[in-house]
């Protein structure tokens, strides 16, 4: 009996020793090269537009000749991760930080100990409320959202019923954007605001606010969605109830430009995530090579539609970044 | 413990009790049909109690095989990420292959194949089903994510998307899919042998195994299930959304649950049924319908909700207490 | 009070126990692999950032000891840490907006108790109905935006240090040595295992299991409480969905550590183990830069490995 129970501790032992070892080979392989080191945070991994932005960091970074390490939150949208993460980054000492904060209030003590390692930090996509960065780029939510809604109502000759399918609670892309679509509401007299209710930028979710909506209004002209996924979700609602309405959203994803193609979405507007990744990173390499930089890149509001959809067409891991001068060109 | 005398509960749904805890819960749902046709009068628009019942469905799909796990005291968390998880390999599969055929079985490939393997850690590596299903929850979702990248697939053919968004005279299509799965599941589980020691197992395991049920084969069959209901439930949602996301199961566990227990199936095991599940996903739903009709505030609606599961277990278990 | 260890206490046996063995390995896998890993830096990090979960786990050993569980705990944790925040800024004091948190973690804690103990709903129901309340008021009591601008104090609660050991980890032992005399050195602990494995007896010494099992959920509620001032902190603002679903990782840690759901087991180091076990394993995965989805899988395969070798022991 004993010299049974032995053998299985040997065996038992031998399987730990062996998975230690194995797992051991599997990271070590995982090991980097020496140069420059930018570290990326994106907010999660389900969000088509973060993959872009993380495409667009690893094109850059490519031509450039840096490495990138990608560092996102194993629960979406997790707080207390990305700010663990940053504490474990910091650690290992990156040469440079492109940051894009979860939350843009609570992630401020990350940035105060990103800054406190004297790491130099970009910040894209949300602006952050503190801290120190060598520059911003971003999209200008409001502006597009403007500009989209604008089209939109262009489109119905400034008259008719509308509603506005909100994102996140408290995220600023959503505050943003949502006023740009109010106050392009406010321009046109004749267009009437029928109700304003949160999606959370879940396509489900809007599917079935929009659902209920189509109950409450007989009559929808106009849907103003806070991002693509939600736009999309509004169009299935109004294709099962058999009624139609024009559409906007935001982001400009492939689907939506599909559905533009399509003539199912009107508009898009543009929020470049891959742009921001490439010139994000290409910041953070010029700063760290001591070539000169700007503060803030803020990229030109532009309204996805059907007069000018072919270039995004192209998918994100066959884009080619910008130069740095062409990107100069792009800010407003 | 002393399980050892526990009384075993009787299974079959038309004897008196449990047959009553059913009125009940169908009174319920009526009440809250009341109301709220009372406030609002989209409520009672054709198209929206359509709406009712399509998200019924959909509800009603994952919480049914969840609903044979619960009932052997076990719990699965890993359906909502198994529906993601399913959806996606289904809808690459309609993609590539152009067969939408193709995609249901894939789905229902996956979603079995999970469930298999949920089964295999709770029933031969006696893992607590709360922690197995927990760790397959993270792995499906890493699966998932690495598979997707941050993709989404969209656009499916409209014949297909009939599934999830269409109408069959006059009825939404996946209310049909309920009604023949509402009639499996009831029998399956009332006036089968496999159903019976399904019962059996969760009220007294000790004596289930004395009589001789083979334990390890009706877990890996109830975990399989639950995985396979997963799987067809993606489908359903392929069609619905016309999409697939690596994130769409994130929010369908937690209510999933919240049906079944609403329905009157006890954690512990043993007792309640795939009708009673059918009544808690149609009280949910009607509830979230409300709450969107009503504009109420969506800060409200998880305050609302679990108000809603404390009181109908509540009032269940103060029924059962008096009865025993 | 002279510790009275019931036979059913566990403590390791021969053979160690699956969280032991996965932390060992962790250590010595991320050791290899990933060379800022041993520095003391790292280490403290790993520590600080472990204090939340920590603080989380310790209670929920506890009730998953009485057979129960709580689901709400990152639900009343983000309540919590958003009343710190309210009452901070607006008092400008920190032991107030404290105070004010571990009260309604209490209250919470309090109607948990009394919902599983006095009503007899399964814990798992009544827990998740307070999930929902509290997630609810959360959101309504910030209207879904971060709340700001809380005085200096509160963030100190972080990044201060005692004797150069950041405060967090003092804070962590100290609640550690705290419920590890709560359980294993008073009569009070007694109890606990007996609501665990023999709640008759209880009811035959003339005690009331229900005042028990009240109090258990009460302590599990105040923790939330001082754990929200520790999120708060960390944050310096008080979010709305920062601490959802921390719940869960509670209770794998506190099963992975091996205290089992059903028989009143509880190992409270095991519980401090399965907490370091899974900081380690984020924080190596980070240092190591693995992608994403690999992080993510990890973690599942981390409990599930702890708990199979947890399995496997006993089952020689």
């Amino acid at each position: 009996m004993k010299s049974k129970e032995r053998e299985r501790d040997m065996r038992q032992g031998i399987i730990y020793v062996g998975l230690a070892g194995l797992v051991t080979a599997f990271v070590s392989t995982a090991a980097w090269a020496d140069g420059e080191t930018i570290a990326v945070f994106t907010k999660n991994q389900t969000n088509p537009y973060f993959q872009a932005v993380r495409v667009g960091a690893d094109a850059a970074a490519k031509v450039l000749n840096v490495k990138t390490l990608h560092y996102i939150p194993t629960k979406p949208d997790s707080i207390p991760e990305q700010m663990s993460q940053i504490e474990d980054v910091v650690v290992k000492k990156p040469d440079a930080i492109v940051f894009t904060p979860v939350d843009y209030k609570a992630l401020v003590p990350g940035v105060e100990k990103i800054n406190a390692a004297n790491i130099p930090v970009v910040n894209i996509t949300d602006r952050s409320s503190a801290g120190k960065f060598v520059a911003f780029v971003g999209a200008d939510d409001y502006n597009t959202a403007l500009e989209t809604a604008r089209y939109l109502l262009k489109t119905l000759n400034g008259k008719g019923n509308f509603i506005i399918l909100e994102g996140v609670k408290g995220a600023l892309t959503n505050t943003d954007r949502v006023r740009g679509f109010n106050d392009a509401l406010k321009e046109n007299p004749g267009a009437k605001l029928l109700a304003s209710q949160p999606g959370n930028y879940q396509r489900l979710q809007a599917l079935q606010v929009m659902e209920n909506l189509l109950q409450s209004y007989p009559q929808i002209d106009g849907v103003l969605a806070a991002n693509d996924a939600m736009a999309m979700g509004a169009i299935e609602a109004l294709e099962g109830a058999n009624r139609s309405a024009k559409v906007i959203g935001f982001n400009g994803t492939k689907e939506a430009v599909d559905a533009i193609k399509a003539g199912k979405l009107l508009a898009s507007g543009d929020y470049n995530g891959f742009l921001q990744g490439c010139i994000g990173t290409i910041i953070a390499a010029r700063t760290l090579r001591k070539q000169p930089v700007v503060s803030e890149i803020l990229l030109k509001p532009i309204v996805v539609s059907k007069d000018n959809y072919q270039p995004y067409e192209t998918p994100v891991e066959s884009r080619t970044c910008p130069s740095w001068e062409q990107a100069l060109t792009l800010g407003k | 413990m002393t399980d050892i005398v526990k009384p075993v509960a009787p299974a079959r749904a038309f004897l008196s009790d449990d047959f009553l805890q059913i009125l009940y819960r169908l009174l319920a749902a009526l009440m809250i049909c009341t109301m709220l046709a009372v406030s609002t009068e989209s409520f009672l628009y054709l198209a929206n109690i359509l709406n009712v019942l399509r998200q019924t469905s959909l509800l009603f799909f994952i919480a049914s095989g969840l609903t044979l796990v619960v009932l052997t005291a076990g719990l699965d968390l890993s359906v909502g990420a198994n529906v993601a998880l399913s959806a996606c390999v289904a809808g690459t599969v309609i993609h590539q292959s152009g067969q939408p055929v193709l995609g249901v079985f894939a789905a229902l490939a996956t979603g079995a194949t999970v469930g298999v393997l949920n089964g295999a850690m709770v029933a031969a590596l006696r893992i607590p089903s709360f922690i197995a299903t927990y760790g397959m929850l993270w792995v499906l979702n890493g699966l998932t994510y690495w598979y997707m990248a941050g993709e989404v697939i969209h656009g499916f053919p409209p014949a297909f998307r009939q599934i999830g968004s269409g109408y069959l005279l006059g009825l939404p299509t996946p209310v049909y899919l309920l009604v023949i799965f509402l009639a499996i599941g009831a029998i399956f589980a009332q006036r089968t042998v496999w159903g019976q020691e399904i019962y059996a197992i969760g009220a007294n395991p000790t004596a289930a195994q004395l009589s001789g049920i083979p334990m390890s084969r009706r877990l890996l069959l109830v975990y399989a299930m639950s995985g396979t209901m997963a799987g067809l439930a993606s489908v359903i949602f392929l069609a619905r959304l016309n999409s697939a996301e690596a994130d769409i199961g994130e929010s369908l566990t937690l209510p999933a649950i919240a049906a079944v227990l609403i329905g009157g199936t006890s954690l512990f095991g043993g007792v309640g049924s795939v009708f009673g599940t059918f009544v808690g996903a149609l009280i949910l739903t009607l509830v979230l319908n409300g709450m969107n009709l009503l504009a109420v505030n969506s800060s409200w609606q998880p305050l609302v909700t679990g108000v809603i599961v404390i009181l109908a277990v509540w009032l269940d278990t103060k029924a059962r207490r008096r009865r025993l | 009070m002279a510790e009275t260890a019931p036979a059913i206490s566990a403590h390791p046996l021969r053979r160690p126990p699956g969280v032991a063995i996965v932390l060992t390995l962790l250590v010595v896998v991320f050791a290899a692999a990933a060379p800022s890993f041993i520095s003391s830096t790292n280490i403290a990090n790993v520590l600080v950032q472990s204090t939340l979960l920590l603080l989380l786990s310790l209670p929920m050993t506890l009730v998953i000891m009485t057979e129960g569980l709580d689901l709400s705990m990152g639900a009343v944790l983000t309540l919590t840490s958003i009343i710190v925040a309210i009452v901070s800024l607006s008092t400008g004091s920190m032991a107030l907006g404290l105070l004010a948190a571990v009260t309604v973690g209490t209250v919470f804690g309090l109607a948990n108790g009394y919902l599983v103990a006095g009503l007899n709903i399964p814990p798992f129901v009544a827990t998740l109905g307070t999930l929902g309340m509290a997630q609810g008021l959360a959101l309504i009591a910030s209207d879904g935006q971060s709340v700001v601008g809380i005085p200096r104090s509160v963030t100190e609660v972080y990044l201060a240090s005692l004797f150069s050991v950041p405060l967090p980890i003092v804070i962590g032992v100290v609640a550690y040595l705290a419920f590890h005399g709560l359980l294993y050195h008073t009569r009070f602990g007694t109890y606990i295992f007996a609501l665990g494995g023999n709640r008759e007896a209880l009811t035959y010494a003339g005690l009331s299991p229900t005042k028990l099992l009240i109090a258990v959920y009460a302590i599990s509620g105040a923790m939330a409480g001082f754990a929200g001032l520790l999120m708060t902190a960390r944050m310096n603002a008080g979010h709305p969905t920062a601490g959802l679903g921390l719940e869960f990782d509670a209770i794998a840690a506190v099963a992975v550590g091996g205290t089992s759901f059903e028989r009143g087991n509880g190992w409270l180091l095991g519980t401090a183990l399965g907490v370091l076990a899974v900081g380690v394993l984020r924080n190596g995965l980070n240092l190591l830069a693995l992608p994403s989805s690999i992080q993510v899988a990890s973690v599942g395969a981390l409990v599930i490995l702890a708990l199979f070798f947890d399995g496997l022991r006993s089952r020689s």
